[in-house]
């Protein structure tokens, strides 16, 4: 009847912003990071930058939806990060000799997919640890990327190849665009298919799962197997990337790539996550090493401060999924 | 003589002696929900006490309460007549054997035994000393154990004498026993009863907890029956009949029309034929169509080892046809596919997806009905309405369907897992106690849903261990016993009597 007077407890006014902060614990360190570094960097917010940012992020980022499925069904897999490397040197081995892109591509697929079965078969059908089975395969494919690349560079990247590295389209570069419509299809697929339901809820309760009437283990085996070719892919967009196929490429990238699908809000116990919270979560990792990069902090001095933000997000995360209580 | 009246044991004839242990009008309340509600008991030396009650009449509750391990919401807990507050169990010498193990099955025995009050320095223990202190304990006890061995490579009923020998090694004054028998062998029961003789010389007070009325009788002097979690009785053993003491148990009349039940057609919808696997042996019967069946017995028996492998989650040998029809093979999604469905009795574990939305736990047995096929399969058009409609016909209370599982009560819980199973239009339902954990309102309603389904023409098996619910729903009920069917009453010549010593009997074939 009367018109509301303000101002309106707290509770009332900040209650969507409490609600996205619980869901998406990294929005708010995302944004409070891009308003930080576009008022200390006059770079941070133009075109160049952002163009750059988004291209050479889009490896982790593909990687990272893979990881997600993982995660989603309380595994790990501890492979993605080098099977990447292996992927990307078979494939420039492949294209150095035939100067064939399309094949190039198929050959970083299949051997991501070999990957991801091989690790699907000892998880979901043997009931092996994934811990301990995705390690080794991840040995074993950091081992044959140095092996057969004989831990160089791989020559000969096709032009075609290097072209698709430096197209953009709408000013997002090519290889954006690839991550792009992967973490657009695997949003829909995870939300959308009774596949991604079994995903969640194989994640949730294996137990339960199996009662309903679903195979956990056929779900456990798809979800390896799509986070190898996904691997693979990852693997030949770092070609397009970098220009060549390096062996070492993915060594790095599995703290990353963990890393950003956790702090996203993706619950390593599984059956708790979505895609958009790992988009989330590799952005924030993503615009904190740039920030970091154009404020010219060196590299060592960005770990600390990294280690220090990941500290902060993580206790801002808690307190406001506590003051929902 | 039998009244709940704790001053009787004033008058009795151990008047001079002073009890080890008494409680006054002990109570312990869960969240607003009362299980154990003015107990009064007094313990003497060398006594024996059987502590009687159905599954769920807070016998539980009550030994947890004794060994330190709750606090009571109420009352007073006496030791040599003196009031203490907060009991130290161990520093009273109070020891309780619990009915789940609670050993360390890549620990020695010796190392099992001594865990609590290891001896040496903490930094360096005295293992030769540990050793000895279980080696004189065992042979104090009589028993043949090698303390050097690993406990898991005992069998069941060995680790049960280690788990009572540790147990004494604390328990100077009282001992608490739990169900100790269900996993002994014959011989090693003896040999329990035994010790138990020798530690009542020696003036240690035993307070045990049993189902089998022959073992209650063996051992014990005095008696509190508990039903409901109300004091129902006490008194010396040798005052009352065994028929009597299990009335006592059951309680009031059991009122078979609570649910009017629809006679069944002649229609065989669900048949076993001498299933067997490791953990029970011959299991035949069959379900018409419109028909309940009990699957009584105590825990242990095999109950929900029957139902989860007609369900086909776990391996057996035997057949199952389902109307007239042999499984060949019995799998979950081929008994699914046949209309048949498993409630489960553990819902945390086994059945609900705690941290997703009501929403998807509703449709995650029919998620097929659910997705739109217009677009290839994509999307989940009506589920969310078709969810809405199992909440209102199951009569389900929740702030929103999104809301998570976990955030509902136990009798909304049940009733999501039993609304689940509803949208695959099962016509045999496997109820595993239903009724587990859930208020009597939720249980009423539940009973209702199950009578109708059945009167809707579903088969229904229902295994539980709570005696009234099968009495107050079945046509038949099979009562079951270390694994096997011991026997079977009909609706007409229901008796609970009879069918709690059925089950409990531990002579093969004393029915």
């Amino acid at each position: 009847m009367y018109p509301r007077t303000f101002p309106y407890p707290a509770s009332i006014m900040f209650a969507p912003i409490f609600k996205t902060a619980r869901i998406y614990p990294a929005v708010p360190i995302v944004l409070a990071l891009l308003a930080a570094f576009s008022l200390l960097s006059p770079y941070f917010l133009t075109a160049g930058n952002i163009e750059a940012a988004l291209a050479s992020n889009s490896v982790v980022l593909i990687a990272s939806v893979g990881m997600t499925l993982v995660l989603l069904t309380g595994g790990i897999d501890l492979s993605i990060a080098t099977v990447i490397s292996v992927s990307a040197v078979m494939s420039g081995l492949v294209m150095g000799a035939t100067d064939n892109v399309p094949l190039g591509f198929l050959v970083a697929a299949a051997v991501g997919a070999t990957f991801g079965a091989v690790n699907g078969a000892l998880i979901g059908v043997f009931g092996l640890a994934p811990f301990i089975t995705t390690m080794a395969t991840g040995l074993i494919a950091r081992g044959l990327a140095f092996v057969y690349s004989e831990g160089v560079a791989i020559k000969g990247t096709p032009y075609w190849m290097l072209d698709f590295g430096f197209m953009s389209f709408l000013g997002i570069p090519a290889v954006a665009w690839v991550a792009l419509l992967i973490v657009v299809l695997a949003a829909i697929v995870l939300s959308q298919t009774t596949w991604g339901r079994e995903v969640m809820l194989v994640g949730s309760n294996r137990n339960a799962a199996i009662h309903a009437g679903i195979s956990a283990r056929t779900v456990e085996f798809s979800v390896y197997f799509v986070a190898g070719v996904l691997s693979g892919v990852a693997g030949f967009v770092s070609i397009a990337n970098l220009g060549n196929a390096i062996p070492g490429v993915g060594d790095t990238l599995l703290l990353i790539i963990i890393g950003a699908v956790v702090l996203g809000g993706t619950s390593m116990n599984g059956g708790e996550g979505s895609i958009l919270r790992t988009v989330i979560g590799v952005a924030l990792l993503a615009t904190l090493t740039n920030g970091l990069n154009l404020l010219g902090i060196p590299f060592y001095d960005q770990l600390i401060v990294q280690g220090i933000l990941i500290f902060l997000g993580t206790w801002l995360a808690s307190t406001f999924s506590r003051a929902r209580d | 003589m039998l009244q709940n009246n704790p001053s009787q044991f004033e008058t009795s004839g151990k008047s001079e002696a002073t009890p080890v242990l008494s409680v006054r009008h002990l109570k312990k309340s869960f969240s607003g929900k009362t299980v154990v509600n003015d107990l009064s008991f007094d313990l003497y030396p060398g006594e024996a006490l059987a502590l009687v009650g159905e599954n769920g009449a807070g016998k539980s509750t009550t030994k947890n309460m004794l060994c330190g391990l709750l606090q009571p919401s109420g009352g007073t807990i006496l030791i040599d007549g003196q009031e203490v507050e907060y009991l130290d169990a161990d520093e009273q010498g109070i020891a309780a054997v619990h009915q789940e193990l609670s050993l360390f099955g890549t620990l020695t025995v010796a190392e099992n035994m001594c865990i609590a009050h290891l001896p040496g320095r903490p930094a360096r223990v005295d293992w030769p000393k540990a050793d000895r202190i279980a080696r004189d304990q065992l042979s104090v006890l009589g028993i043949e154990i090698d303390p050097a061995m690993l406990v898991e490579e005992l069998g069941a009923g060995k680790q049960q004498i280690v788990e009572i020998a540790k147990a004494l090694l604390q328990a100077s004054r009282v001992l608490i026993l739990d169900e100790p028998t269900t996993s002994l062998t014959a011989p090693e029961r003896e040999k329990l009863f035994e010790i138990i003789e020798t530690l009542k010389e020696r003036g240690i007070a035993i307070i045990f907890i049993s189902h089998f009325m022959e073992e209650i009788y063996r051992v014990c002097d005095t008696f509190v029956t508990l039903r409901d979690g109300q004091q129902v009785g006490s008194g010396r053993l040798s005052d009352v009949g065994q028929p009597e003491l299990e009335a006592m148990m059951v309680g009031r009349a059991v009122g078979h029309d609570a649910h009017a039940v629809a006679e069944p057609s002649s229609e065989e919808m669900l048949r076993v034929e001498e299933l067997s696997s490791e953990d029970f042996h011959d299991i035949s019967f069959s379900v018409r169509r419109g028909e309940i069946v009990g699957l009584a017995g105590l825990m242990g028996a095999g109950r929900t080892e029957v139902a989860e492998s007609i369900y086909g989650l776990r391996k057996t040998t035997g057949r199952i046809l389902v109307k007239g029809e042999a499984v060949s093979a019995v799998n979950v999604r081929e008994m699914k596919r046949r209309r048949v469905c498993y409630v489960t009795e553990d819902r945390r574990s086994n059945g609900l997806f705690l941290n997703r939305p009501v929403r998807e736990n509703l449709t995650a047995a029919a998620i097929t009905r659910f997705v739109r096929r217009m677009v290839a399969g994509i999307g989940f058009a009506g589920e969310r309405k078709g969810a809405a409609e199992v909440v209102s016909t199951m009569k389900i209370a929740l702030p929103h369907i999104e809301n998570q599982v976990v955030e509902l009560s136990g009798g909304n819980q049940q009733k999501v897992l039993l609304g689940r199973w509803m949208a695959t239009e099962p016509e045999i339902f496997l109820f595993d106690e239903p009724t587990k954990g859930v208020d009597i309102g939720a249980k009423f309603e539940i009973h209702r849903k199950i009578v109708d389904l059945a009167a809707g023409g579903a088969a229904v098996v229902i295994a539980s261990s709570d005696l009234l619910e099968l009495l107050n729903l079945s046509h038949r009920i099979l009562v079951m016993r270390k694994g096997r069917i011991a026997g079977e009453f009909d609706r007409s010549d229901f008796n609970s009597v009879k069918i709690i010593s059925m089950a409990a009997s531990s002579t093969e074939g004393s029915a």
